[in-house]
């Protein structure tokens, strides 16, 4: 890592630009270790998907009535959190939040990682990955073609379609500091940068191209955020399961995917403070404005939740009452009540509090949302399979030990992608945060 | 036909410049600037029609269409028992649309860009390698009398002088290249 002296908040632009590429340059001892440690999880997760599909589900801990289990939680929670980057990035910058330069890469990077690793646990799920293209509308030999009604099939159109706008939404405001990065090396990286960046020379036609279509990107990509969420929302809500049959179900997936993307943002942020010494980059007024909008997405989030379950409750319905019995109160009730305190009391109390709102305490109620709305997708999802309608057909879900280390090997995915990125692109948009230092 | 370069250190000089070159009759889509970072300010000279709105609804259009017929045909192709709905309906099939939709507008701006910033054709002629730090360069392909023209202007509106080679064919650009 480079030991240089610290910049000033807008130092000269080269500079800015010359600090900024030299931390890409070489790997310290801790890099590598966090490397190898990642990449050892990932491989203990792909052996453990290996032996699941080898013996097949009878190695879950799925069994009748609960069918969805660790890997559709985590499912909609990496689908939650990819949230975070385009989607706060496509706000901000439609806003003119000009504080969010040194955020925006590393979100949008956050948003294509987190698609990539929640798109494999449909794939971990249908058991056989091999038969994935059965999804895809072809004419096969047996002339069976996908259930257009079915929200699994909305589900793939939607993902795929936010994978595609994302990369692309992260690329394009890349395009400039690839051609920064060629030129400032040589033979073969050359070439490959020179290539990515398409032959960028910065004329004033490629500027004015490339800021116009950030700008309807972004709003393209708003619309695409929010509908891929509603449509994960429908896998639950579209189905005849009283506690799931809501109709506030997709803002309510929207709200939890927003809040706890920023939450993950806040967290990749400080781990990055950390490992690439960007302290003069991602300073404390990022995390106190990160953390305020943390707050405010808490309280949104409690009003949906205390919305849901007052309705629930208030209906008294007997087909419904088991499960939100078993989430509240039942052998869930101990999650349940954490999940309230990790999502509300904790960054309500940290952040909400001025004189307690710092970094550490940000970063903190991060990680506590994070844990939170993950319980919150658990807690969804899994007492209302185990309370089916019939009393006799009640059962409980334990995850086993495959579940438990792909669900890890996922968290590992997402860091080692990420530590594999930081190296070979910018983490901070350089054309932008030199355009906002220069603009302030 | 020779080319001219201009240096300035500050990019409002340049978007002067090529303001001030275009009143005086130089063809603006002879004249282009480089810089490292977006301009604040555009020169009006320079400012170019964008289809890019235009291209985001041609692609959901022809996208989403396209999806929603291939969709409506399959399902006539091969109905599925629905258990009474209908067996093409807009509430079912209106989600897949609205995706496939909005990933023809995501490939409809991606094309524009491409082809409006250049960037289809390899980028510019330009040497990105040549940029100052700060400030921009500006390119004017232009015959000697313009060049004449366009000389003293740019002197005027503080062009950096610079050593290199002239181009064999513009007279008078010993500071200008």
């Amino acid at each position: 890592m480079t030991t240089e002296a610290p910049l000033p908040a807008h130092a000269d632009h080269a500079r800015v630009r010359d600090d900024l590429l030299a931390r890409m340059a070489g790997a310290s001892g801790r890099y590598l270790a966090a490397v190898a440690l990642c990449g050892a999880v990932v491989a203990w997760a792909l052996f453990a998907w290996a032996y699941q599909i080898r013996g097949g589900f009878g190695h879950t801990g799925l069994r009748r009535p609960v069918y969805w289990g660790v890997y559709i939680v985590s499912f909609v929670f990496w689908i939650g959190i990819s949230h975070a980057g385009t989607l706060i990035s496509a706000i901000l910058r439609l806003t003119g939040a000009g504080w969010r330069k040194p955020v925006t890469r590393a979100a949008e990077a956050i948003t294509v990682f987190c698609l990539m690793i929640g798109g494999l646990f449909p794939l971990i799920h249908i058991s056989r990955p091999w038969l994935f293209y059965w999804m895809l509308p072809y004419p096969n030999e047996r002339y069976l073609w996908p259930n257009f009604r079915s929200p699994l099939f909305w589900d793939l159109a939607a993902i795929l379609t936010y994978l595609a706008g994302s990369a692309i939404f992260l690329y394009l405001p890349l395009i400039p500091d690839l051609a920064e990065i060629a030129e400032r090396s040589s033979g073969l990286k050359r070439k490959a940068y020179r290539a990515l960046s398409l032959g960028w020379t910065g004329s004033s036609r490629q500027w004015q191209a490339l800021e116009r279509s950030m700008k309807l990107m972004a709003l393209v990509i708003l619309a695409i955020a929010v509908s891929v969420h509603s449509v994960v929302a429908s896998d639950f809500s579209m189905s005849v399961n009283p506690a799931w049959h809501s109709t506030i179900f997709a803002p309510y997936f929207v709200v939890g995917a927003i809040f706890s993307g920023i939450a993950a943002l806040v967290v990749v942020m400080a781990v990055l403070r950390k490992l690439m010494r960007l302290e003069n980059y991602l300073r404390e007024e990022h995390f106190s404005k990160l953390g305020k909008l943390l707050v405010l997405m808490s309280l949104v989030w409690l009003y949906f939740t205390f919305s849901e379950h007052l309705t629930a409750w208030y209906g008294n319905r007997p087909l419904e009452m088991p499960a939100l019995h078993l989430k509240e109160r039942g052998a869930y009730g101990a999650l349940f009540w954490a999940m309230v305190a990790c999502n509300f009391a904790l960054p309500f109390v940290l952040v909400g509090i001025r004189g307690l709102r710092s970094i550490p305490t940000v970063v903190a109620s991060s990680v506590a949302v994070l844990a939170g709305m993950w319980l919150e997708r658990f807690l969804i999802v899994i007492p209302a399979l185990e309370r089916p309608p019939l009393p006799s057909a009640w059962g409980a879900y334990a995850p086993s030990w495959v579940e438990v280390s792909i669900g890890a090997g996922t968290f590992a995915a997402m860091a080692l992608l990420y530590l594999l990125f930081v190296k070979a692109f910018p983490i901070i948009a350089i054309w932008e945060y030199e355009d906002g230092a220069s603009a302030s | 036909m020779g080319r001219l370069r201009a240096e300035f250190s500050d990019p409002e000089s340049a978007a002067a410049a090529v303001d001030a070159l275009a009143a005086a009759g130089v063809d603006p889509r002879a004249m282009e600037l480089y810089s490292r970072r977006p301009l604040e300010r555009y020169p009006d000279a320079l400012r170019r029609k964008s289809f890019l709105s235009l291209g985001a609804v041609a692609g959901a259009i022809a996208a989403g269409g396209g999806a929603t017929a291939l969709m409506a045909w399959i399902q006539r192709d091969y109905p599925l028992n629905t258990g009474g709905m209908p067996i093409v309906s807009g509430w079912s099939t209106g989600v897949v649309s609205l995706e496939m939709a909005l990933a023809g507008a995501v490939l409809g701006i991606c094309v524009m860009l491409l082809w409006e910033s250049g960037l289809l054709s390899g980028g510019g002629e330009a040497d990105p390698e040549g940029l100052p730090e700060r400030g921009a360069v500006l390119l004017v392909s232009c015959s000697r009398r313009e060049a004449a023209v366009a000389l003293p202007l740019l002197e005027e509106l503080g062009a950096a002088p610079r050593a290199g080679a002239p181009p064999a064919d513009v007279p008078g650009t010993d500071n200008l290249y």
